[in-house]
């Protein structure tokens, strides 16, 4: 999972996608969202979370790293 | 794959400067080299506003203010990062790259906004200690948009941002760097920059070890950093030093995040399964000595049936606890609280198990390993400059930023000195590394990236890690050269993937250039860093650096006398 976007929320501006060092969120033509591609190679960094607008991103440890 | 390798699109920028890497350091590479008048390409691999160990903040800033204190000058410092580094960075560098530099970089970061006097009552710093620092050199302050910043004074003095270029090669004509090519990570489009002078800044290299979590990318730093700057700078012929000096960290169990600087900085306490302070018995300092004083006790405590390890912040003044749950850990590691709150640790009641970290080469403060530099930045290659974490300097954030300023300007010498030279490639070479970096798209069957670098951290972790002997040393040469034979069949179905390509391909260099390393070092250093067990202790004839670069195909290696303050 690693990171939780809340689409009721997202506006689409695709900060996220820009901000995130490692390419693993894209946004997606279609939907005009972001869509969290590569969840195993998330470094639980933040910078996805630390500008969006509306405050809709959570970031969800998996078990194994708790 | 709406891309079509048929007809990949191509893109050819001249240019004074390139920069590789849009970290801390590149970006005030960048920076500097363009106050000079020159014009300047800073390339990333991600979006550069965020890119780097620093993306998302960083909590501390090491400064020597000479605020009146004797610990508090320039003397001071060169004591003890000698003492720190043990005569294996050369003690012309701290003073050129950044002494001379630092009072007016924090002063420039106050300019621009950054908050650096958190004491709000005084309008002051807040400074703290750690690592085995005479005094408290580092400024605690709210990173949290400092990159942003800094890359926007970049785009604003006119620096050209190329955002999601992977640089896989550097170019060089008779001898001397001329630029590097590259690709588009999101489009494919083929990029070849042409430079007067080039400088690599792509921090340090994670990724080659395992961790207890099992995640890879659950890294101590950036697990986006691969040693890109290392290996192209080591194929081009640049001379690299004491890559065999891996550095470990104690973390938060299973979340390889930093915290323990902010930790020990402000008086929290390492205790064993047992309760107690155990570090007393591996240094005088405890808590307060260098930073691989803390794994070694970790480790000696866990294997000696002490375990486990932790955290323990229970008996700071309340004070001191809301300055590091607000200030310090979710700065510096933006989801440091989170972490706490799901695994439901309270750290004003409760211990925070500790972990050894994965290895890595450098990213902080007293590392010794990486791409050896003159004070002015230059490599051993003409035209090639390193700076930031890749390169043997001053490590930690403000030293990258210094450093990182420090490159820019003597680069930008380099091309005053004679302007007339024009960069230029043979067209031959450009059509062979346009072909290499597309290959592994065309391949069917064989293997995927992850499986590779899976092996690749197996080896390194069982034969290259903590405790090493010069049979496991032969053993790790042996398994990697295996996966070397084994590269040319690794195959990318998408463009993300064929950048996990490129940088396993970069890995795979660096780690047989750390085992290479190992197995000539015939003595121990460094805790955990380079633990041989048949030579457990510091040696007189090992007193000295070693450095290894490559003359045609072959890896030369050479000793070199230490410096002396």
């Amino acid at each position: 999972m690693a990171i939780l976007i809340d689409e009721t929320k997202c506006n689409g501006c695709g900060l996220c996608d820009h901000n995130c060092p490692g390419d693993i969120i894209h946004m997606d033509a279609v939907s005009g969202k972001p869509l969290v591609v590569y969840p195993d190679e998330c470094w639980y960094c933040g910078a996805c979370r630390i500008d969006c607008p509306e405050n809709c991103i959570k970031i969800i440890f998996p078990l194994i790293s708790l | 794959m709406s891309f079509n390798l048929a007809n990949i699109p191509e893109h050819h920028i001249t240019t004074d400067v390139l920069v590789i890497g849009g970290g801390s350091a590149g970006t005030m590479a960048a920076l500097a080299a363009r106050r000079q008048g020159l014009e300047v390409a800073l390339v990333d691999k991600a979006g550069i506003d965020r890119s780097g160990c620093g993306c998302a903040g960083n909590d501390h800033f090491l400064a020597i203010l000479e605020s009146g204190p004797e610990w508090d000058t320039k003397e001071a410092f060169l004591k003890w990062y000698h003492r720190l580094t043990q005569g294996l960075v050369d003690m012309a560098i701290p003073e050129k790259v950044f002494l001379s530099r630092i009072k007016r970089m924090v002063a420039y970061l106050e300019e621009l906004g950054i908050p650096m006097r958190l004491d709000a009552t005084h309008n002051d710093y807040i400074r703290t200690g750690s690592f085995g620092q005479p005094g408290d050199y580092f400024i605690n302050f709210d990173g949290r948009k400092l990159k942003p910043t800094v890359s926007a004074e970049a785009a604003r003095a006119g620096v050209k941002f190329f955002r999601r270029i992977n640089i896989t090669d550097l170019l060089a004509d008779g001898g001397r760097v001329t630029g590097a090519v590259g690709f588009d990570i999101r489009k494919g489009d083929f990029y070849t920059f042409l430079a007067r002078a080039t400088i690599v800044a792509t921090g340090n290299v994670t990724r080659l070890y395992n961790n207890q979590a099992s995640m890879p990318y659950n890294s101590w730093h950036s697990p986006y950093n691969n040693g890109g700057a290392q290996a192209m700078a080591f194929r081009a012929g640049a001379e690299l030093k004491n890559m065999e000096f891996v550095n470990y960290t104690l973390t938060p169990v299973n979340f390889s995040a930093s915290a323990l600087n902010a930790i020990v900085g402000m008086g929290g306490y390492i205790v064993n399964g047992l309760g107690e302070r155990f570090l007393f018995k591996y240094h005088e300092k405890g808590e307060k000595g260098p930073r691989w004083v803390m794994p070694w006790g970790v480790y000696w405590e866990i294997k000696e049936g002490r375990g486990p390890c932790y955290f323990d912040l229970r008996h700071l003044p309340e004070e001191a606890i809301n300055h590091l749950l607000h200030h310090l850990l979710p700065v510096d590691k933006n989801t440091f609280l989170d972490y706490c709150e799901q695994k439901g640790v309270d750290l004003r009641k409760d211990l925070l198990e500790v972990q050894i970290s994965e290895g890595q080469l450098p990213a902080f403060l007293g590392s010794v390993s990486g791409i050896y530099v003159t004070p002015e930045c230059a490599t051993t290659v003409s035209g090639l400059f390193a700076t930031g974490a890749c390169s043997v300097t001053v490590g930690s954030l403000s030293g990258s930023m210094c450093v990182g300023e420090t490159a820019g300007e003597e680069a930008a010498k380099f091309i005053y000195r004679d302007k007339t030279v024009k960069p230029e490639v043979p067209k031959e070479e450009l059509t062979a590394r346009r072909e290499a970096i597309y290959s592994p798209l065309k391949r069917q069957g064989g293997f995927k990236h992850c499986e590779l670098e899976n092996k690749l951290r197996q080896v390194m972790t069982l034969y290259v890690g903590i405790g090493r002997t010069r049979r496991g040393m032969l053993t790790a040469l042996e398994e990697l050269a295996k996966l070397e034979k084994l590269f040319p069949d690794v195959r990318a179905d998408n463009l993300h993937e064929l950048m996990r390509v490129h940088e396993l391909r970069d890995m795979l260099l660096v780690a047989q250039l750390i085992a290479r390393g190992a197995l000539e070092r015939e003595e121990s250093r460094f805790g955990l860093s380079h633990y041989r067990g048949d030579f457990p202790t510091s040696r007189e004839e090992w007193h000295c650096s070693l450095h290894q670069c490559l003359q045609g195909e072959q890896v030369v290696l050479k000793r070199v006398a230490p410096s002396n303050l």
